[in-house]
């Protein structure tokens, strides 16, 4: 119990073959769900969740109770049948890094479904869909199983556990692109449309899917709700020793000895991570720099390696604290080509709705690789600078070019000297060095 | 409507670089902006459209306050306007952005200005001079894609596209397209059909317009291209359709280039229809009349006015009998009608056609008893409509796409219900999802509009009026309360769609605040209109709902011109007929008349009583075959008059250009009629006042029919307009751009002397590039302003965005319609004892209405005939499913159709909405006006449908022989430029 407290989310998993209904009830699961449909109002739910201070562990951070505390409820007078509303657990986790959702739906899938009978109850929401990453096939199958097994346990459906409430629950498996991710995108995606993101206002919660209010969460904070509603909200904030509420699941990835994701308490130091989780840098290796939180966060330096991996923290620090997976950039690799890599990841990846995103990232793409390749020259930093800058925040349609520009914008700030010796060498430096390596690493091309 | 133009929106402050400006508060930023004529660079957003905040092109800093001097990065078209807020147009970063933007969409767009269509006229140029991007910092190299065939009317050029999304958001979300998309994504993202073929739109030309580069050009207009600064353009109305669109046609060397929008915010706003668009053709066309027939001429070059004079004297107080039409000017038929009498004039019209133009009067008489007749922005604003027996995406396009707004009014109301504002487009279709303002429909065939609808119904023509009978008694019973037992009876006969179509119908329609009904003349059915009369008498009188709203459409550009002139005495082509059989008449003066009410047989009988034939006419036919004398007349690009739209709204139509000798206005060759028959019904002094004084102009004729004609209804405003003349303000327009590089040049060939400028006897507009700003005039022969050079310069003339244009303070002339054809139907038209539908009921064929081929002068154009003839490859018939089931014939299945005297091959389709005895599809020429005809079917053998897909693409190949040898000559035209010294009659040239 005492274990079960401090890692909530994955002490169920396993991965080899996940629990079965009647072995996930065993160990105490539905509880929470239970509670919630027998016990609170959803107006209590609510409330809880929103006292227990959890935020969205997608990577804004925003606080959940206050994104359904948007949803239009019941009329004052309880009477009316709610309006149509739906649920959507958002497991298209393609953020380069991130594989911590991958992990909850393999190894526990009937954590996911239970989260969403609370979520769904909560809000009133009639019917969910758990927008699943194509590639997830196996996720695929154990969440189909999981949802099988519900409705055959009247865990999902119509008058779920003799009570007023019913819900359905879909898996839906994304056609294929990162925008997906982004609510909106998602939404669309679902609807059988391009998927592009959405003007704001109208907000998912006043108007999302097919029209109707929808809420739209990451599956690792929806797997918080059973938890919260078995343990309360204090003991979730009690979980992490700073200001934000409960665990995190942290992974890491890069030349580490140990890669991995583990479940810690929210506000554990990059340094915990990276060396007592993580095993340190792999032989002969330096620490050169990292992104905290997936693809599309900052460089941050060994300088910031006390920093609590928390939502405030890390942006004091100068990026943001994303999906939690680390990225570990280490001295025998290019950071030019990290940058190059991962920026044409986001060029492949744009919707093509915007032109600062559609046109800006190919051309940092171009630039970047002519200088990867030798062919650079003194203005292209000034391009780059003027790329950056053309796709920052409040240029663009959605977060998906900002999130781009962040590694390779701190990277001109933090590793300007191997984007000048790439220019005046007419070569990269570290390709002569370790070929070997970066060939395997398929960093550098050609 | 005149309120409507006067309601000023409400008006804010706006600080744009430190200058207050008012601006309208309803709308975005970026056409606040505009609308002071200030310049900021845009893509995506459409006055029509909205915003949707792709392009990030206006960009403007936006400050919170006086002292705020960073303030933000905002999109204009996405921000609201409000009381006093500051933004920085000229501000460094704002300006470095839109820059940067430019630059951005230019690493992928080539350096391919010199060969592109849109050269001249690029939105895309424009905003990149204005931006002022300049050099080129990207190294790497473009994308390139494939293009494809979208068929005879628009090119496709992929490469230049710099992915606005206006092209889908135009043809997709607003004129609701099917066949066209978006594919692929980043920075590969290809706007086009799934495959190569024809566009299906009716509204695909409007992407050519849409387009702020040259991805989609007027495929047309390329074949034989000019620049548009070297076009000689004047304002036109549309001659297609009722409707009464605002063209400007573009003229070079003597053809007809191209039509544009010419933006009328109470009409057509920024969209044409294909027929609009491309019908201008026929101008061009090989059948056109070029020379005179049965006129000997004293001079081999050309006929004089004696020439004239000379062949018509012997006609002296000889009797005609005119004919006029549809598709010629309101002068024209008064002219005709003022020359043979009344007692003597005819539309041309089959007894059947008098009927329903009898039932046309009188609803148009009720419909102005309360003010004037919805024009289409006002159509827009409806929140209930019924469409009676008319598929108006065929008969009349424009107003389809008005009628698709309309449509979205109740998501736009659900919107704005929660704070989002009409103009953010994307937000506020995701809000509205399926939402669709009430729409219910009657007709025989399925219409494109169907998919709007809450419900439809496919029925013959007496079922549609025994339908609204129906409804009629019910709304009748409802408001006075009393369920009479007749017509709960005949609620309970009909079939349970249609009981469930008129309570629908009628519970949305008490809700309205603005309903709308539209009808029209397509299925010729006299009793379907008088029905609609009831249903609008008892709305009227029970003042159910606010206001009802009556639009009654017809087929021809001055259908409504025509019927003005309709009285009791008017004959109809049965008496026409009757008087040749008992040889009361010399001869018959054709004016613009093909006599499609006739047949052959009808015209020969006229033929061989008829002494003489005139026709005045400016493409061959059938009746100009065999007519004695033939008078080319111009055609609309050519000539001066006024066509009258549904609404009765007078509209005048401008010369483009002067036409080669003899080609003169159908008025000007009845001038000299009337001039040589002395037969005229006028008192001899005025005649001979104004024989000393020949009418030259408009004016002038329009002066001689206020003075000649007791109820000449056109205002004096033109009259006006020549006496203020010389104020100055009034000096013409110039119908060519200040840059046209040819008129001083044009005759190099000949001799190296600058060809005179030809003088025009019209007021209003020259010849020339010298002459008042396009502007300075309500109609504007172009659009063009400083730095803008594609028709998105319009912003620039426009009181607000969207709003009436700032010249636009004259109101145009209206018609008022008066029933003076037959007393009105007797009352006896009550709801008819239900037909017994016996097994044996004969199967009733209805053509689908044809862009194409639906109306006369455009389906004499090459591209026209050509894609008729690439539709006509396969033909499809539509039955009910269950006749179908019972044939056992299977979808897809080739049937023989037969009439009384022709036999088609067609596909077979199943449309389950369909009554057994009801049929449709696209086979025209079944029947030559929509209304039905029985046919029985039968399996086709293969060997027949064979055969007939031979002779199809044998026709085919034909049209596209036929299409470039037009253009050929064309071509070929282009070296012998006719020179008019004056645009004049026949002895000024």
């Amino acid at each position: 119990m005492t274990e079960l407290l401090k890692r909530p989310l994955t002490q169920l998993v396993n991965l080899e073959s996940p629990l079965s209904l009647s072995q996930y009830i065993s160990e105490g699961g539905y509880q929470g769900a239970s509670k919630a449909l027998h016990e609170y109002s959803p107006k209590q739910v609510l409330d809880l969740v929103s006292n227990s201070g959890l935020k969205g562990r997608g990577g804004a951070g925003f606080p959940t109770g206050m994104k359904w505390g948007c949803v239009p409820m019941f009329a004052d007078n309880d009477d009316k049948a709610p309006e149509f509303k739906y649920l959507v657990a958002n497991a298209d986790e393609m953020e380069p890094g991130t594989f911590k959702d991958r992990y909850l739906l393999e190894g526990v899938p009937h954590q996911l479904v239970e989260s969403m009978i609370i979520g769904s109850y909560t809000m009133a929401a009639n019917r969910g869909y758990i927008f699943l990453r194509g590639e997830y096939h196996l996720a695929a199958k154990r969440l189909q199983q999981a949802i099988d097994e519900a409705y055959q346990h009247n865990w999902l459906g119509k008058n779920i556990q003799g009570t007023q409430f019913s819900f359905d629950l879909y898996v839906h498996t994304s056609a294929g692109r990162y925008i997906c991710g982004e609510e909106t995108a998602l939404i669309n995606a679902l609807e059988g449309r391009r998927a592009i993101p959405r003007a704001k206002p109208p907000f998912p919660q006043m108007s999302g899917l097919f029209g109707k209010p929808t809420v739209v969460n990451n599956v690792e904070t929806l797997s918080n709700l059973p938890h919260i509603l078995k343990h309360g909200a204090a003991w979730f904030k009690a979980l992490s020793p700073d200001s934000d509420s409960g665990t995190k699941i942290y992974a890491a990835c890069g030349r580490v000895k140990t890669p991995g994701l583990w479940e810690l308490p929210m506000g554990t130091t990059i340094r915990e991570i990276l060396y007592q989780h993580a095993g340190g840098m792999a032989d002969g290796l330096k620490l050169r720099g990292l992104l905290p939180g997936g693809a599309s966060t900052d460089f941050l330096l060994p300088e910031h390696l006390d920093t609590p991996m928390d939502f405030d923290s890390i942006a004091k620090a100068g990026s943001r604290l994303g999906t939690g997976g680390l990225i570990v950039l280490d001295d025998k690799s290019c950071p030019v080509a990290m940058v190059l890599n991962l920026i044409k990841f986001f060029a492949q990846e744009s919707c093509g709705w915007c032109t600062p995103c559609r046109d800006g990232t190919p051309w940092a793409v171009e630039v970047l690789t002519r200088i990867e390749n030798g062919r650079g020259r003194k203005e292209d930093l000034d391009s780059l600078h003027n790329l950056c800058d053309f796709m920052w925040l409040g240029k663009t349609h959605c977060a998906l070019a900002p999130g781009a520009v962040e590694p390779l914008k701190s990277a001109l700030r933090y590793f300007l000297d191997d984007f000048e010796q790439h220019i005046d060498h007419g070569c990269c430096s570290y390709k002569q060095s370790t070929n070997q390596q970066t060939k395997l690493k398929g960093h550098c091309h050609g | 409507m005149a309120d409507k133009k006067m309601a000023v929106s409400q008006k804010v402050t706006v600080y744009i670089d430190n200058i207050a400006y008012q601006v309208s508060k309803d709308n975005n930023l970026l056409a606040g902006v505009l609308s002071q004529k200030l310049n900021l660079p845009y893509f995506c957003w459409h006055p029509s459209m909205g915003s949707v905040g792709a392009c990030r092109q206006c960009a403007v800093t936006q400050y919170q306050d006086e002292n705020d001097t960073r303030g933000r990065l905002v999109m204009a078209c996405m921000t609201p306007v409000s009381d006093g807020m500051r933004i920085g147009l000229q501000d460094n970063s704002a300006e470095k952005f839109r820059e940067q933007v430019i630059s951005a969409m230019m690493t992928n767009h080539p350096h391919d200005c010199p060969v592109c269509a849109e050269g001249g006229e690029c939105h895309l140029q424009d905003m990149t001079v204005m931006t002022g991007h300049g050099s080129r910092d990207y190294q790497g190299s473009k994308r390139t894609f494939n293009n494809q065939n979208l068929g005879e009317l628009v090119g496709h050029e992929m490469n230049r596209c710099i992915t606005c999304y206006r092209c889908t958001r135009f043809y997709n979300d607003y004129a609701g397209g099917k066949d066209f998309g978006v594919y692929g994504s980043r920075n590969q993202v290809y706007f086009g059909r799934q495959k190569d073929g024809t566009l299906e739109s009716e509204f695909s030309g409007n992407l050519v317009e849409v387009c702020p580069t040259g991805v989609f050009t007027n495929k047309v207009f390329s074949a034989h291209y000019t620049r548009k600064w070297d076009l000689q353009s004047a304002p036109s109305v549309c001659a297609h359709c009722s409707v009464g669109c605002n063209t400007s046609i573009g003229e070079r060397y003597g053809s007809v280039r191209r039509v544009m929008n010419r933006y009328n915010s109470d009409i057509n706003g920024y969209f044409l229809c294909d027929r609009g668009r491309y019908g201008i053709g026929f101008v061009n066309g090989e059948q056109r009349i070029k020379k005179a027939q049965g006129i000997s001429q004293q001079s081999f070059e050309k006929v004089s006015r004696l020439d004239v004079s000379k062949a018509l004297a012997h006609f002296r107080g000889k009797r005609f009998i005119g004919i006029g039409s549809a598709r010629a000017s309101l002068e024209a038929n008064v002219y005709l009608k003022k020359i043979v009498g009344e007692n003597d004039f005819s539309a041309g019209y089959s007894n059947q056609q008098m009927k329903v133009a009898s039932a046309q009067q009188n609803l148009l008489q009720y419909a102005q008893s309360s003010g004037e007749i919805l024009s289409l922005s006002d159509i827009e604003k409806c929140d209930f409509i019924l469409v009676i027996g008319e598929d108006i995406t065929k008969s009349s396009p424009r107003m389809a796409l008005s009628i698709r707004q309309a449509c979205r009014n109740a998501g736009i109301d659900k919107a704005a219900g929660m704070g989002i504002a009409s103009w953010q487009d994307s937000a506020v279709r995701t809000i509205s999802g399926k939402l669709n303002t009430p729409f219910f429909s009657l007709h025989t065939t399925a219409t494109k509009l169907d998919e709007l609808t809450e419900q439809y119904l496919l029925l013959a023509p007496d079922d549609i009026e025994h339908m609204v009978l129906v409804l009629t008694k019910a709304i009748y019973s409802l408001i006075n309360e009393d369920f009479d037992n007749a017509h709960e009876k005949q609620l309970a006969k009909l079939s349970t769609p249609q009981q469930l179509f008129i309570s629908c119908l009628i519970t949305k329609l008490m809700a309205a605040e603005s309903p709308l009904i539209v009808t029209g003349d397509s299925l010729a059915s006299a009793k379907i209109l008088a029905a609609i009369g009831k249903l609008t008498d008892c709305l009227a009188q029970e003042k159910l709902t606010t206001q009802l709203n009556l639009v009654v459409l017809s087929g021809a550009s001055n259908s409504f011109g025509l019927l003005s002139l309709l009285d009791k005495s008017t004959l109809s082509a049965e008496q026409v007929l009757s008087q040749f059989r008992a040889k009361k008449v010399h001869g018959i003066i054709c004016l613009e008349q093909e006599l499609a009410a006739f047949t052959n047989d009808e015209l020969a009988l006229i033929r061989a009583s008829a002494e003489t034939i005139i026709v005045l006419d400016h493409t061959h036919c059938r009746v100009s075959d065999f007519a004695d004398i033939v008078f080319p007349v111009a055609a609309v690009s050519e000539g001066n008059g006024h066509y009258v739209n549904y609404q009765g709204r007078v509209q005048r139509y401008n010369q483009v250009h002067a036409p080669e000798l003899p080609i003169l206005d159908s008025w000007k060759w009845l001038a000299l009629i009337e001039e040589s028959f002395e037969s005229s019904t006028m008192p001899t002094a005025i005649l001979r006042k104004n024989k000393l004084e020949p009418i030259n102009n408009l004016v002038q004729l329009h002066r001689y029919f206020a003075e000649s004609l007791s109820a000449w209804p056109l205002s004096n405003k033109e009259v006006n307009q020549e006496a203020n003349k010389d104020s100055g303000k009034n000096q013409p327009v110039a119908r060519m751009t200040k840059r046209a590089s040819g008129r001083t040049s044009q005759a190099a060939n000949y001799a190296i002397h600058e060809a005179k400028v030809t003088q025009d006897q019209e007021l209003l507009y020259s010849f020339s590039m010298e002459g008042n700003k396009p502007n300075t005039n309500n109609a504007m022969p172009f659009t063009w302003a400083p730095g803008w050079n594609s028709n998105e310069s319009i912003n620039h003339y426009q009181v607000d965005i969207e709003g009436p244009l700032i010249n636009d303070i004259e109101n145009d002339d209206y018609l008022s319609f008066v029933h003076s054809l037959y007393d009105s139907t007797p009352d006896g038209a009550e709801v008819t004892e239900d037909k017994v539908e016996s097994e044996n009921s004969p199967l009733v064929y209805f053509p689908q209405g044809s862009l194409f081929k639906g109306e006369w002068q455009s389906a004499n154009t090459a591209e026209f005939k050509l894609l008729t003839h690439e539709h006509e490859k396969h033909f499809t018939i539509y039955l009910s499913s269950t006749s179908a089931e019972r044939q056992g014939w299977n979808n897809g299945q080739w049937l023989k159709i037969i009439t009384e005297d022709e036999t088609v091959i067609g596909r077979l389709r199943c449309d389950e909405h369909l009554p057994d005895h009801l049929a449709y599809g696209d086979i025209n020429e079944l029947t030559n006006r929509n209304t039905g005809v029985c046919i029985t079917l039968a399996e086709a053998k293969q060997s027949d449908v064979l055969l007939q897909l031979e002779n199809r693409q044998d026709l085919y190949q034909q049209a596209k022989d036929s299409q470039q040898k037009v253009l050929q000559q064309l071509k070929k035209f282009d070296q012998h430029i006719p020179i008019r010294f004056v645009a004049g009659g026949l002895d000024e040239a």
